[in-house]
């Protein structure tokens, strides 16, 4: 009789205590193997999920992510846009460098669509270091980590984009390579993006189909006549 | 303008070489003070604008060698140090042993240094400053932390475990007081009886005592009862339905990395990282080439130095002493304790809501930007951000369950002339007699929603 007092009351005591949060723990999950299932999926070790498997199996699989990089050698296949995801050609040399900043020329044509596809990726990608106007003043460079980012307009005025597709590709100084950020198709058109910036910011004009008007946003004498004409699309298109 | 200068101090390259022609004809003394003459504070300025990209002032390896006691080590006239720093390939072919040195030894690894447009009196000013750096050169960061309060600091954990202490304290406090006073009582009443010449009354167990109290307040115990049995049920119910629910789950992580941090206070966008989220399935967590594209410069953490850092290095074979990575190392995976974990039974891909219907991160996620570690946002969190973000849709079950998704389902709506994706379903509902029937059908609440587009069907989400 009294044992079954006492077990009512430790029952309560548990159930009060059981309404703690822990941030460690996800919580009581219904049916588990629901959640954590031995089907392949990406980002789970499935060394570290001994529910599902024996030790011989555990000690195998310990360590082994499901994500795994491609053969060597292979090129991926995307139906329309096999020309960018062909091999690049260049070296992550001086020599290579140099090369890629005289040979190497981009495949897309300049447009509105890919001028404007290149911001957000720009954005996305490249604005807490360069800045938002590619001056080298992104919050990375403000708040003192990396300091003395060259600006587009200033130092890299005069870069070909096939230095710069070679830097973004492999890095450059403190820069990584994003290439495993930016597929080849965005560098490009992130590059074009650049080349805006480099002229100061100002957006060249486009005709109705997005193309750019010739002659606009090209020549620096006509600097000021530029900054008054752009002025509208370049409001627009902020 | 800045063009200008540039071009300006480009043209100058005639006269270093001349400069140079000067030092072979007339020996290393035509030119001094390279070392003592310039303006430190200036030269500061110069340094961070100019060259702190690449070097650090003292010995340490950045993206090239540090220039820490580079008086002592710079071995060849002064006049090449200035013409190396304008023009390093032309300073090269001066042919002088210390400079080949230079080129040989780290050329190869860090490439050329670019030429730097800056004149002789602007170097002097670098070269002091170099070589007495306010503060022994210690890497200054500005702290930025305040600005950016993450939300353990917003909302205090609520002390509500320790109010449950309390209360079990006091009950049984109140069982001791009880048992002792019903003892009490009884040893009286064997007391008086005893001085009326009765018998002691029979001894009776504390439960017999309770039962007989229990019996002779039959109403008020059978109130209590319900009461208690009611709470019982209410505490049942709730601990079953927070069954499956993640809402709060924050698990330790191999490397203390603080959204905070990095989205806050250093303006990273969540696509730099998660940069496959527009494109795939997953959002992807980012492996450790992405960390290195900014902590190859970023040795020195604001929390907590180099220790956190650190770990990163050592699963990639980095050395932050020489700036370069370790060959043939074997590679250690960081292994991140996944915390957004949808059943094996549901498929979800989140290019369709980012690219397709254009959602914010927060509004699934909450405000990462105030995160530590990455966590899982009570679904009112959420909804408190529809200030910051009108398009958010506000929603009563708790994140990541199926009630959440399915109410979401069935209170956005869809623009079907936004994005190419929705362009066949647009034009059947436009133009087709029977996509009209359809179209009026799904108008019928005024709204397209992903519901009407099939969002409830089972196979959607379950196959």
């Amino acid at each position: 009789m009294r044992s079954t007092y006492s077990l009512l009351f430790l029952l309560l005591g548990i159930i009060l205590v059981g309404c703690t949060t822990n941030e460690n723990s996800p919580g009581l999950e219904y049916m588990p193997d629901m959640y954590r299932s031995p089907a392949i999926e990406a980002y789970v070790d499935y060394g570290m999920d001994p529910y599902h498997f024996g030790e011989a199996q555990y000690d195998s699989l310990n360590s082994r992510l499901s994500a795994r990089k491609p053969a060597p050698g292979t090129i991926a296949y995307s139906g329309n846009m096999m020309a960018f995801n062909m091999p690049y050609p260049y070296e992550n040399t001086t020599d290579g460098y140099e090369a890629a900043g005289t040979e190497l020329v981009s495949p897309l044509k300049v447009t509105k669509a890919h001028i404007e596809r290149g911001q957000e990726i720009y954005e996305i990608m490249c604005i807490h270091c360069h800045g938002e106007k590619g001056e080298g003043n992104g919050a990375i460079s403000t708040n003192g980590h990396i300091k003395g980012i060259p600006s587009y307009s200033g130092k890299l005025v005069d870069l070909s984009e096939g230095k710069m597709y070679h830097s973004i590709t492999y890095g450059k100084g403190l820069m990584g390579s994003h290439a495993s950020q930016i597929n080849q198709m965005e560098r490009w058109q992130v590059i074009q993006y650049v080349q805006v910036l480099q002229k100061g910011g100002s957006m060249p004009e486009f005709d109705e189909n997005g193309n750019v008007v010739e002659g606009s946003g090209e020549a620096e004498a006509s600097d000021a006549e530029e900054a008054s004409s752009d002025e509208p699309s370049s409001e627009t298109t902020m | 303008m800045n063009h200008s200068a540039y071009r300006f101090l480009h043209s100058r390259w005639p006269s270093g070489i001349l400069v140079l022609l000067f030092t072979f004809a007339f020996g290393a003394s035509g030119m001094a003070g390279v070392w003592d003459e310039g303006d430190p504070a200036n030269g500061e300025q110069l340094f961070n604008a100019n060259c702190a990209y690449c070097h650090y002032i003292n010995k340490e390896v950045l993206a090239a060698p540090g220039l820490g006691g580079i008086k002592d080590r710079w071995s060849a006239s002064e006049e090449l140090l200035v013409l190396w720093i304008q023009n390093p390939q032309k300073a090269a072919e001066s042919g002088d042993p210390y400079i080949k040195s230079l080129v040989e030894r780290y050329v190869p690894t860090y490439g050329w240094m670019a030429a730097q447009a800056v004149n002789e009196d602007e170097i002097k000013d670098i070269m002091a400053y170099v070589q007495n750096p306010p503060g022994g050169g210690a890497e200054q960061v500005a702290d930025a932390g305040d600005a950016c309060p993450t939300i353990d600091e917003m909302y205090p954990e609520e002390s509500s475990n320790s109010a449950t202490i309390w209360f079990l304290i006091l009950l049984v406090l109140f069982i001791i007081i009880a048992a002792s006073a019903s003892n009490v009582k009884r040893s009286l009443t064997n007391a008086y009886r005893e001085s009326e010449g009765k018998n002691p009354l029979a001894q009776k167990t504390y439960v017999e005592s309770l039962r007989e109290w229990a019996w002779n307040n039959i109403v008020f115990v059978s109130i209590i009862g319900l009461f208690v049995t009611a709470y019982i049920v209410v505490i049942a119910y709730q601990s079953a339905m927070g069954i499956g629910v993640y809402e709060g789950y924050q698990p330790e992580q191999p490397i203390k990395f603080w959204h905070s941090i990095h989205v806050c206070e250093n303006e990273v966008d969540c696509q730099y990282c998660h940069s496959t989220v527009a494109k795939s399935k997953h959002a992807s967590i980012p492996s450790a080439n992405v960390c290195m594209n900014c902590h190859k410069g970023i040795k020195n953490g604001s929390r907590w130095g180099e220790k956190e850092i650190g770990k990163i290095y050592t699963a990639i074979g980095f050395d932050p002493a020489t700036g370069q990575y370790i060959e043939d190392y074997e590679e250690q995976p960081i292994e991140w304790n996944k915390v957004h974990n949808l059943p094996d039974h549901v498929y979800f891909n989140h290019s369709q809501h980012v690219a397709v219907a254009g959602l914010e991160c927060q509004n699934c996620h909450g405000d990462v930007a105030k995160y530590k570690e990455g966590r899982i946002a009570p679904v009112e969190e959420i909804n408190a951000l529809v200030d910051e973000y009108p398009t958010l849709i506000q929603l009563s079950k708790p994140t990541l369950t199926m009630g959440w998704c399915i109410e979401c389902h069935n209170k956005a709506e869809v623009d079907l002339a936004s994005s190419g994706y929705y362009e066949e379903v647009h034009n059947r509902l436009k133009d087709d007699i029977r996509g009209n029937e359809e179209l009026r059908r799904y108008l019928e609440d005024e709204e397209v929603t992903v519901k009407d587009l099939g969002g409830w069907e089972c196979s959607k989400c379950h196959y």
